[in-house]
């Protein structure tokens, strides 16, 4: 299950890792974002020491949604080294999203 | 390319397509359902609550759509994650030619895919998707969190769109190009009632405007031409729904607006092609009608052996 991080923990968590990292911004009442969930959750098993899938809920931390202009739920960041270098809007099947973490692995 | 033959293909996996499974089974026919999204369930999947459905009052959307998928599972119905591309009449038995690549002939077609939103084709709306346009008010509610929005239409989502906005945003403009609502009497009570709503008849979206995010909104009074521009963050789109019935263009008959022609048999004009559901010409349109038609079709295609 991913790690939900806060607006504080986002340096340490995200834009600090060693590895690269997925966050998905979610919101609470949104259903795309439960369906989108199993999808995630198959990515972060299967490449566990490659990637690194964190969750921001922008219900609780709608400052780092606005800081990176989010506005649509749910919206994958793709981070690697600090940067944000990939983003995908809505739900997205398993393979068209496994094809984006492998360009970033 | 694999090629297979089934006595009956169903397209879409909502309401409709899901009844048809179930009754398909009972008739032991040898079916297959079609989903292009990898969560099927239709429309409903994105309605937060569903108060009319009988039996099962208040239900979750999505809930609703799994309860539907977990019957047809029960009956080992077979589902194909892929889409249709085109359909070929040949006579007895039609050729499905499916998005990944493979084939299939089948004595019986359903459509069941249902509606998606329709777009309000004003200036500004595909360049702002995502970056304030929103068709789902329960997902991107979230983002407008204390400031002002717009919500287009006047149906049960429009008004339960708002609704949902009033409880998260400071105020919603509800914008109707007419002075009359089509939604549910009970939701235009509690939209009367809501203090943070307020209703702008007669009037329709011309343009999405802003720098980089909404900023405003410019609107036309469809009586008195007048225009007036209104400061908003976010415009949540729900001014109805069209059919998607293109793969039985120049197959099937159509009415001006794209809906399959058929009664509640569910026959089409071209035969064995059979429609259930929302894309469909009837006068109501409700997860009830859409399983009621299930149930018909497969009647139907029973009797045309």
């Amino acid at each position: 299950m991913a790690k939900r991080v806060s607006g504080e923990e986002f340096q340490t968590e995200v834009l600090s890792a060693a590895l690269p990292v997925l966050v998905e911004f979610y919101s609470d009442s949104c259903i795309p974002c439960k369906q989108l969930s199993p999808i995630l959750g198959g990515i972060e098993d299967d490449y566990e020491d490659k990637i690194k899938v964190v969750k921001v809920n922008v219900n609780f931390d709608a400052d780092l949604a606005a800081e990176y202009k989010v506005m649509a739920s749910p919206t994958i960041l793709f981070f690697k080294e600090g940067k944000e270098v990939e983003r995908i809007r809505g739900l997205v099947k398993r393979p068209e999203l496994e094809n984006v973490v492998k360009n970033f692995i | 390319m694999d090629k297979k033959y089934k006595d009956l293909v169903i397209i879409g996996s909502g309401p409709a397509g899901l009844a048809a499974a179930v009754y398909g089974k009972r008739a032991m026919l040898d079916e297959v359902v079609l989903e292009r999204e990898m969560i099927g369930g239709g429309q409903i999947v994105t309605t937060e609550r569903v108060d009319n459905y009988l039996g099962l009052y208040g239900i979750g959307g999505y809930e609703l759509a799994e309860k539907f998928k977990e019957h047809a599972d029960a009956l080992q119905v077979p589902f194909l994650e892929t889409g249709a591309e085109t359909i070929t009449d040949c006579g007895a038995y039609k050729e499905i030619k499916l998005e990944n690549g493979d084939t299939i002939e089948a004595k019986a077609v359903l459509l069941a895919t249902g509606a998606t939103h329709k777009k309000l084709g004003a200036k500004g709306e595909e360049a702002f998707a995502g970056a304030g346009v929103s068709y789902c008010a329960t997902c991107d509610g979230a983002f407008f969190a204390g400031k002002t929005v717009a919500v287009a239409g006047g149906g049960d989502v429009a008004l339960e769109d708002a609704l949902y906005l009033s409880g998260v945003c400071e105020k919603i403009y509800l914008v109707h190009r007419r002075d009359e609502f089509r939604a549910a009497k009970t939701l235009q009570e509690k939209v009367k009632n809501t203090t943070n709503i307020e209703f702008l008849p007669f009037y329709e979206i011309r343009e999405i405007g802003g720098t980089e995010t909404v900023e405003y909104i410019v609107l036309q009074n469809n009586q008195s031409r007048e225009e007036r521009k209104l400061e908003v963050s976010g415009v949540f789109i729900a001014i109805g729904m069209e059919p998607q019935s293109e793969i039985l263009k120049g197959i099937a008959e159509m009415d001006e607006r794209g809906y399959v022609k058929a009664t509640e048999d569910c026959r089409t004009s071209a035969k064995g092609i059979y429609v259930a559901g929302d894309v469909r010409t009837k006068s109501l349109r409700q997860i009830i009608t859409a399983v009621s038609d299930g149930a018909n079709a497969v009647a139907s295609i029973e009797q045309d052996r």
